[in-house]
């Protein structure tokens, strides 16, 4: 267990096993995401409230949940950094906020859109709109912070404070449309009764379009970490090696 | 359950007709975010190799002048 754990840690190890995992990755997000969007885009019949807006729901609903995962991931591997010192984590971590920022300020782009139609407003001071607007100030944050610190080891370390901290806006961005009655609606139910107001043949593909994105996730995370070991690790002689092979550049 | 929802490619593009805008919008801003995510890394990766074989050759070239002086 120890022995994988340190493994684990080992940047190079992660670079070289990354390299067997991309193109399975690529592939399946490819499969999930045609499927999803074809389904999305073509398949899905109209909503009997909304119409066609129906389809903005399949991009904007697994971009937000999604940007709620990076903000905990990001603290775990802040958590990791501070106590067992694991090189690999904080690359993670300095992986993980450009990319959270990016869904987040999708999610509430996409979010303001689907408000425009549904509610008549682009943006409005709800409770969920307003924390995830912190989330993303938070990802902003967390990225200046580290440009600011000129040393490594402690750019480390505060990014990893500031991301344990910060993890604690995600419950309440969760948990925002039960404690607070605003404009943002809860989360609806999914059931496998075809009467039902949530029928599979909407939040199937949901899923699907869900998974697709978490792919894609794990995609650029993974493609921006391998990015930052070879930069911090270049003086290695793995990384000489690896520039030397590298031919097609 | 499986029945395509428009008839013809223009009636798909218009997406209904009131919300035609707001609907392609949200799906061009989810293409752009998934091109920029997958292309960004790439050309990080791109620039970081070219730099690294440029700072190999010059200290090859370096470390070959000083052979020759002595």
């Amino acid at each position: 267990m120890w022995l994988w754990f340190a493994k684990l840690g080992s940047p190079r190890w992660f670079y070289e096993l990354s390299d067997k995992w991309l193109p399975w990755l690529y592939v399946s997000m490819l499969i999930l995401m045609s499927v999803g969007l074809f389904w999305a885009l073509l398949i899905v019949p109209e909503d009997y409230q909304q119409g066609q807006t129906i389809r903005i729901m399949y991009i904007h609903v697994p971009v937000a949940s999604i940007s709620l995962a990076c903000f905990p991931l990001m603290a775990v591997a802040g958590t990791i950094t501070l106590v067992w010192k694991m090189k690999l984590a904080d690359m993670v971590a300095q992986s993980v906020a450009p990319i959270g920022a990016w869904f987040t300020g999708l999610a509430l782009a996409t979010g303001a859109i689907w408000g425009d139609q549904i509610w008549g407003t682009w943006w409005a001071w709800d409770a969920r709109l307003t924390s995830l607007l912190i989330q993303f100030f938070l990802f902003i944050g967390v990225i200046a912070l580290r440009s600011a610190i000129d040393s490594p080891d402690a750019a480390a370390k505060a990014c990893a404070v500031l991301a344990i901290v910060g993890a604690i806006n995600v419950p309440i961005i969760k948990y925002s449309v039960e404690w607070w009655n605003t404009l943002h609606q809860p989360a609806s139910n999914f059931s496998i009764d075809p009467v039902a107001p949530n029928p599979p043949e909407v939040w199937v593909p949901l899923l699907v379009m869900i998974s697709a994105v978490y792919v894609f996730f794990a995609i650029a995370l993974i493609l921006r970490t391998r990015n930052e070991i070879l930069q911090r690790e270049r003086r290695s002689q793995w990384v000489i090696d690896l520039v030397t092979r590298e031919k097609n550049v | 359950m499986f029945e395509f929802q428009f008839s013809s490619l223009s009636e798909f593009l218009q997406m209904g007709g009131v919300y035609t805008f707001h609907i392609w919008a949200v799906y061009l801003l989810f293409a752009v975010f998934i091109s920029y995510n997958l292309l960004q890394p790439r050309m990080v990766r791109r620039h970081f190799l070219l730099e690294q074989k440029r700072r190999a050759a010059r200290d090859e070239e370096l470390s070959s002048k000083t052979k020759t002086q002595n």
